[in-house]
């Protein structure tokens, strides 16, 4: 048999193909995830996984969030809510040039406070967002880019799915992980904010002004604020104060929405019915790209990719530092063709042992380790870091899942825009990750603050 | 090597299940072989799945080898079932390893359809972990919210008076730090590995390490796996496997378990050792989880009123020894 | 791409069309009733009081549902796909490649109706369960069964648009 280089490289080819062809991205997966099982390992133990596979993969506890806050951002269209949001943020930043795009990151930003998924954030703010950004006359580029960048917030600000999945394969401890994303996520909400504010001095006809709101448009927009930071902050509250898990959290989410739209007399029976069919073709759509991934996964497990690739680093005899970059590198290249999710799957249960290695083993204190901290720290650095190139793969191509959302939501602009827009932003995340490289403490302060 | 086997778990690659117990057996094997077999442990579930799914990938030949805990597909085990029991687990991992390892072909072969089964073996048992309430009666636990691990173990906070909260263990600090359950059902050796002392301060057990009930695990290969293998290769397996090896098992998880209890209290937790009366309390309140077990399983035609007697005797008579 | 909905509504596509979107709407309220349960034992634990089960409905509730929206989001052509490479392709090659995605479609969702009968009877004869309410793992593999054979429908209803697009000359 081929090594596994060669045929890795073999399924990244034929994934490529399949989908300039228009093969619908899930389904590209599967056929390179299922054909490689089935090549290097026989059709028959493929034909038997996949007995209880696709039913296992659905349900997944951790995942159950995902319908949850789409129908909750879908129900949040249909009331209006979604829009008070953005409207709120625009009053805010419209008046500036490149203010409505900062306003879709700022609403981005609300709902990645309390959904775990960057994709639902991407497609809830970019519903919302995109017509605004449009009736402002703004760059296809600009507005679908900011909007796919900005549903990586989803993902960086607390909670986070794959943060969960992370600290499950590692065993860190889960409310750690997410006090440590706390500060990095805010720092991307500024660097983004930075990035539109650059990007429309140097393009200003990319960011039209939206015109100052009047008093009297602030002062309402302002107010229409209140009912959604209410719920918000009910869910969030909910979450951070005790009362529940993400899951119970969003089904409160969506209720508290629910009763919000039924009060403003919006969501009756016939728009309750379109944000059930919509929430059905996007969480569909997510999910088959979910169970793509978990075959393209157990594909290059069995071809032995991501141990061969750990294997190298370890042999190389580098600097521990110098290994964290590779780490780094690798999965940004990885994250080309790769969900975030599946990547976390993928590779992480191989580099961290490696790591940890590197760093004197699982009990090492900050005294003599490899990286100048405690193994402790080192989980959670790494976890951040590794979180953050794995969601730049979202938005980068020919596999970029936010842009391939906001392009499923924004079909007049070409998808070449949307990446072209995203660019800008894909730099500052490269600067953030440079940040957080050299000052460790931006990502461990917080942890160690709420836990000693 | 002529012999390639892929072994898939759930936990990850430090975890000291794989470190300490999978990647030693895995090399006993292959020196018994005289290196003609392999064994490959695939963490994580990196070969796909979900932890549920580790029996039936056993079963269909998905992978070669599993190491799993049974109870993450309740009720398919049923005779095995016996020794998770509060009342017939106590305190002794060596001597309960060994009682499985003695009553196999004769009471619990029949649970494993299409398995061929390596070794079974059990954790230190159930402890009771506590976020802030001091617990020292089953009164003490009446309306709080546990997790637990297994179907049997549901039944043991039933019993005594408490509501079980099934949850994947990860999601358990978090849930823990925030009250969505009280406390939790498991054994110390999970401490380090989510650091619970953070969100606990009582770890509470009964006199002379006296626990509730236990969680029972398996190392199982494919059936027809198994049966194409030539016998100097099954033999290798067979002796890295024996009554030896399940002891030594046994001190293995106590020893892991002894750590997580040190990570506690070197934390600033109460480790409370009930006395012999308040076990006594316990263990009365626990009684009936036995019978309903013996209930459910006659259901499938099995004598769990014997099972049990039997199971206590072999636990006992290991224990002697 | 869509075809147009008269056109769509028409004969047995049409019946397909309205038995998928009932589906996926089942689907919907059998997510409805997962946020329910959720709520009940938020409620629940408010005042004292757990919700046996909860975990282990939401999982299967989720995956009963989500089964149940693939067909929709087939029929509805919503799985993404990048438009990149083929951006200058006439609508004959586009109809040509919308049926190689569908036909695809078709046979994953055969392939998988196949297995995952299979694997109900697995599920049944072992007896697999959930932890705490018992309830066998089988009964939700039968609604997830009908959704593949509506996923299969839904393909084949999506290759014949396309192939009527390849061959008839196209009406505005
Ligand atoms: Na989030
Ligand atoms: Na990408």
């Amino acid at each position: 048999m081929a090594d596994p280089i060669t045929l890795g490289l073999a399924a990244l080819v034929l994934l490529v193909v399949l989908i300039a062809i228009r093969m619908p991205i899930g389904y590209a997966m599967i056929i390179v995830g299922a054909g490689g099982i089935a090549l290097v390992n026989g059709p028959t133990l493929l034909l038997s996984q996949l007995k209880t596979l696709a039913y296992g993969q659905f349900s997944v506890y951790d995942l159950s969030v995902v319908p949850m806050f789409i129908l909750m951002g879908e129900l949040a269209v249909v009331a209006g809510l979604s829009q008070a949001l953005f409207r709120g943020a625009n009053a805010w930043l419209g008046w500036m040039r490149g203010g409505t795009a900062m306003a879709a990151i700022a609403g981005c930003a609300g709902f990645g406070a309390v959904c775990g998924s960057s994709l639902a954030t991407a497609s809830t703010m970019g519903k919302v967002a995109l017509p605004e950004l449009k009736r402002y006359n703004y760059s296809g580029a600009l507005a679908t880019g900011s909007l796919a960048a900005g549903g990586v917030l989803g993902i960086l600000i607390p909670p986070s799915v794959v943060l969960i999945i992370y600290a499950i394969i590692v065993e860190a401890n889960i409310v750690t992980m997410f006090a440590a994303a706390l500060l990095p996520g805010i720092l991307a909400v500024l660097l983004f904010l930075a990035t539109i504010a650059i990007y429309v001095a140097i393009w200003p006809a990319a960011g039209p002004k939206g015109g100052a709101a009047d008093r009297a448009e602030f002062r309402a927009a302002t107010l229409g604020l209140l009912p959604v930071i209410g719920i918000f902050g009910l869910v969030l509250g909910g979450i951070y104060g005790g009362l529940f898990n993400p899951t119970p959290a969003a089904a409160v989410g969506v209720v508290l929405v629910w009763v919000y739209g039924a009060l403003r007399g919006r969501v009756r029976l016939a728009t309750m019915k379109t944000a059930l069919l919509a929430t059905a073709a996007t969480t569909g759509m997510i999910y088959l790209i979910l169970f793509g991934a978990e075959l393209m996964k157990i594909f290059m497990s069995r071809i032995g990719l991501p141990q061969q690739a750990a294997a190298w680093i370890a042999e190389s005899g580098l600097a521990p530092m110098m290994v964290m970059v590779l780490i780094l590198l690798a999965l940004i290249a990885l994250g080309c063709l790769m969900d975030s999710l599946s990547m976390i799957l993928l590779v992480i249960p191989f580099f961290w042992p490696m790591l940890m290695e590197l760093n004197g083993g699982l009990y090492q204190g900050a005294e003599g380790s490899g990286f100048g901290m405690a193994t402790d720290d080192l989980k959670i650095w790494f976890g951040i870091l590794a979180l953050i190139v794995v969601e730049l793969g979202l938005i980068t191509p020919p596999v970029g899942m936010n842009v391939f959302v906001i392009s499923a939501l924004a079909r007049d602009t070409p998808m070449i825009e949307t990446f072209k827009g995203v660019l800008p932003f894909f730099l500052a995340e490269i600067l953030r990750v440079a940040l957080l490289l050299g000052f460790p403490a931006l990502t461990l302060w917080l942890p160690d603050m709420l836990g000693g | 090597q002529e012999h390639k086997f892929r072994l898939h778990h759930f936990l990850g690659a430090q975890a000291p299940a794989q470190t300490r117990m999978l990647e030693p057996w895995a090399e006993a094997v292959e020196e018994n072989s005289g290196g003609q077999v392999e064994i490959e442990i695939f963490p994580s579930m990196t070969l796909g799945g979900r932890p549920q799914e580790l029996v039936s990938q056993a079963r269909d030949g998905v992978v070669d080898l599993v190491w799993t805990l049974n109870g993450y597909t309740p009720g398919l085990f049923p005779r095995t079932e016996v020794f998770e029991l509060p009342t017939v687990y106590m305190n002794d991992p060596v001597a309960t390893n060994l009682a499985m390892h003695d009553m196999f072909e004769e009471h619990l072969a029949e649970d494993f359809r299409g398995l061929e089964v390596m070794f079974l073996h059990v954790h230190a048992g159930q402890g009771i972990q506590m976020a802030n309430k001091e617990v020292r009666s089953p009164e003490d636990l009446a309306g709080t919210s546990l997790r637990i691990p297994t179907r049997t173990g549901a039944w043991a906070i039933e019993a005594l008076g408490a509501n079980p909260v099934a949850m994947p263990v990860p999601e358990l600090p978090q849930s823990l730090s925030k009250g969505v359950v009280d406390g939790a059902f498991i054994p110390w050796e999970i401490i380090p590995a989510l650091s619970v002392q953070e969100q606990t301060d009582y770890q509470i057990e009964g006199a002379d390490r006296t626990r509730f009930g236990t969680s029972t695990f398996q190392v199982s290969m494919n059936q027809a796996r198994w049966d194409s293998l030539p016998e100097d290769i099954q033999q290798a397996f067979r002796d890295a496997s024996g009554r030896d090896w399940v002891a030594e098992m046994g001190r293995v998880w106590r020893e892991v378990d002894d750590f997580g209890i040190k990570v506690a209290t070197d934390a600033g937790n109460e480790h409370i050792t009930l006395t012999e009366d308040e076990t006594a309390a316990f263990m009365d309140r626990l009684a009936p989880v036995v019978e309903r077990w013996t209930e459910d399983v006659s259901g499938k035609g099995i004598d769990g009123t014997a099972l049990v007697e039997t199971a206590r005797g072999m636990i006992e008579q290991n224990a002697a020894q | 791409m869509n075809l147009a909905g008269e056109e769509r509504r028409a004969g047995i596509t049409g019946a397909v069309d309205r038995l998928v979107t009932a589906w996926a709407l089942f689907g919907g309220l059998v997510l409805l009733a997962v946020i329910a349960v959720n709520l009940a034992a938020v409620i629940g634990a408010m005042v004292g009081r757990s919700f046996p089960g909860d975990f282990e409905l939401t999982e299967m509730g989720v995956a009963v549902a989500v089964f149940a929206f693939l067909p929709y989001c087939q029929i509805r052509d919503a799985n993404v796909t990048a438009d990149i490479f083929t951006a200058g392709a006439g609508p004959r090659l586009l109809a040509a490649l919308r049926a190689l995605a569908a036909l695809v479609a078709a046979g994953f969702a055969a392939i998988l109706l196949w297995r995952m009968s299979a694997g109900m009877t697995d599920q049944r004869d072992y007896g697999y369960a959930t932890t705490i309410l018992q309830l066998p793992i089988w009964y939700a593999f039968v609604p997830v069964l009908v959704s593949l054979a509506l996923l299969a429908a839904a393909a084949l209803v999506t290759l014949t648009n396309a192939l009527r697009v390849m061959r008839g000359p196209r009406h505005g």
